[in-house]
């Protein structure tokens, strides 16, 4: 640090690489962020630095808030899954898996057989592409480039499948209260056969790739430690309580939606490390293809959504048949259906853990308040234990780790 | 689900016997009942959850007062700091007793707690600068800014004549 370029930036000004810095014992306050490569998104830090080893490390947040939960408040109960979709971009189903649960809680309407198992096959689909997301940029983070292109050339299968069944590659609102909005398509089996042949034995590489990387091990083993009390005191949840020896899994301990017919492990780890994030996040992908394969082998027959005229928007063939649900169709548009006065609180385990969805009806047609709780925002409270009296390079490893998601954290 | 409702009074001390039977936050949030009958206006609604027994408990604790305050139960479970915050920024709710109650998602001189119901949606004023109209002015004519002045009140772009000191073309 040149001491005569110092003075240059005035102390604490917004804006300013150096918020504070004392000659006589090297410490110093500094802006990580919000714009940074290491970031994930526009996450600052204030990190206070004694040399290069972190003193404290607190997460500013806020940049990409645009008050979602308040603009849900103007939104019909149908519609507002269009905006709960974009709250956590990288695990959109799950953020609809979860307000369709609380609507459907608060409606008291039963959701066919076929309707759970294509959001069960979604859900772990996008548990998939969102680990792949982690484990490029985790890869990136540590200086294996190929890791990105490698997580990125797969995830890129799975959003062509979304794309197949929902037409779009992100924010799909495609699971609504009482179901799907659409059959699987035609020939969606032969879609999940190809990538359950093919991501296993991806995930393998990736596994040859990194797990016994001697770069990779010396920056992740014993770096960023979150111990079991941390992760239960901070309310961490996911992978990252699980790799400190959180028993914890909501699609098996609260089981929702039919996970209960499903049989998977629920991979956890005692190291609390960065190391073992990565190990208990390889082996939640290859717990997710077994569901995925259960899934698609077990889809039952039958109607993909709740069929009560009330609620689902009649299909096209029958607006010219049928004088009613013309009359149907016209009031589901306009003003969209009512939900009994009441409160519920659904959650549902996202790749980053408890995505939970508190929904509170007036009795009205849109929702009086619809709060996330989001996995991100909760489990950046469990960064600064993670990297005090570490150097500036483990708080790198440590974020990636950590995967938040700002569109969430900031909602 | 069981829901429990506490009074702020109650809440630290109920919260310190919930944490010791082992009763986890697992989220907490502000709520503002503005139209919806009986009770305190604001409510602090909590989500707890027990690992070894597998449920779910919400406890509604009442905010009352001006501001709406309510005691902060980060000491018992750390995770609520932000929580908290949370709820301070958007509702108001002051959490008294907590390390450091300050905005969180708004910026730091923001104005007003905007998940309120009372909060102006679409009522915040939003300035327009009266712009003159683009001329298109043919070779050798001079340009006739009173005719632009003119123009812009005809179209409603603001009562008085365009502003010149603005600055902005």
């Amino acid at each position: 640090m040149r001491h005569d370029l110092v003075g240059r930036f005035e102390q604490g000004a917004a804006g300013a690489f150096v918020e504070d810095y004392d000659e006589l014992d090297e410490r110093m306050t500094i802006n990580m962020g919000p714009v940074h490569p290491a970031t994930h998104g526009v996450l600052r830090l204030v990190l206070e630095l004694d040399g290069e080893t972190v003193l404290r490390a607190e997460p500013v947040i806020g940049y990409l808030h645009t008050g979602m939960e308040k603009e849900c408040e103007d939104q019909s109960w149908r519609s507002a899954v269009t905006i709960v979709t974009r709250m956590d971009y990288l695990a959109p189903f799950f953020n609809e898996h979860a307000y369709s649960l609380a609507v459907e809680r608060l409606l008291g309407i039963e959701v066919p057989k076929r309707a759970s198992y294509i959001r069960v096959l979604m859900s772990e689909m996008n548990r998939l592409s969102s680990h792949l997301v982690w484990f490029g940029t985790q890869g990136l983070d540590m200086g294996a480039m190929s890791a990105m292109f490698y997580g990125f050339r797969e995830r890129e299968l799975i959003l062509d499948f979304y794309e197949m069944v929902t037409g779009l590659r992100m924010n799909n609102t495609y699971f609504m209260p009482g179901g799907v909005w659409m059959d699987l398509p035609e020939g969606w089996e032969r879609a999940v056969d190809n990538i359950l042949t093919l991501l296993p034995r991806r995930i393998k590489e990736y596994e040859e790739l990194l797990s016994e990387n001697p770069i990779f091990l010396e920056r992740t083993r014993g770096v960023g430690v979150l111990t079991r009390d941390e992760a239960l005191a901070l309310g961490a949840t996911g992978p990252i309580a699980r790799a400190a020896g959180v028993d914890w899994d909501l699609r098996r301990d609260l089981p929702y939606d039919r996970y209960d017919e499903f049989t998977f492990d629920v991979p956890v780890d005692t190291e609390g490390d960065v190391y073992a994030r990565y190990k208990v996040r390889m082996a939640e992908m290859k717990e997710s293809l077994k569901i995925v394969e259960q899934a698609a082998s077990g889809m039952p027959e039958g109607d993909f959504r709740n069929t009560d005229p009330k609620i689902a928007v009649p299909e096209r063939g029958e607006l010219n048949r049928s004088m009613e649900a013309v009359i149907h169709h016209f009031k589901l548009v306009t003003q969209g259906y009512t939900v009994p006065a009441g409160e519920t609180y659904a959650a549902v385990e996202s790749p980053r853990g408890e995505l939970g969805c508190y929904v509170v009806s007036d009795g009205g047609s849109a929702p009086f308040r619809c709060h996330v709780r989001d996995p991100s925002f909760v489990n950046l409270q469990s960064l600064e234990p993670m990297v005090r009296g570490g150097l500036v390079a483990d708080l790198i490893a440590a974020i990636a780790s950590v995967d938040p998601v700002m569109g969430g954290v900031d909602r | 689900m069981e829901t429990l409702h506490l009074s702020g009074g109650e809440w630290p001390g109920r919260a310190r016997a919930l944490a010791s039977e082992g009763w986890l936050l697992s989220d907490l949030c502000g709520l503002d009942r503005l139209g919806l009958s009986g009770g305190a206006r604001f409510h602090v609604v909590v989500q707890l959850v027990h690992h070894e027994r597998k449920e779910r408990l919400t406890v509604h604790v009442e905010a009352q007062g001006e501001p709406p305050s309510v005691p902060s139960v980060t000491e018992v479970w750390p995770t609520a700091a932000f929580m908290e915050r949370e709820a301070y920024d958007l509702f108001g709710i002051v959490f008294d007793g907590h390390p450091r109650l300050a905005r969180i998602l708004m910026p730091d001189d923001w104005e007003g707690h905007p998940l309120r119901k009372d909060y102006g949606v679409g009522k915040v004023p939003v300035e327009f600068v009266p712009q003159p109209l683009l001329q298109v002015q043919a070779p050798g004519q001079s340009p006739r800014p009173a005719e632009a002045g003119v123009e812009a009140d005809r179209l409603g772009q603001g009562g008085e004549p365009a502003r010149r000191e603005g600055g902005r073309t």
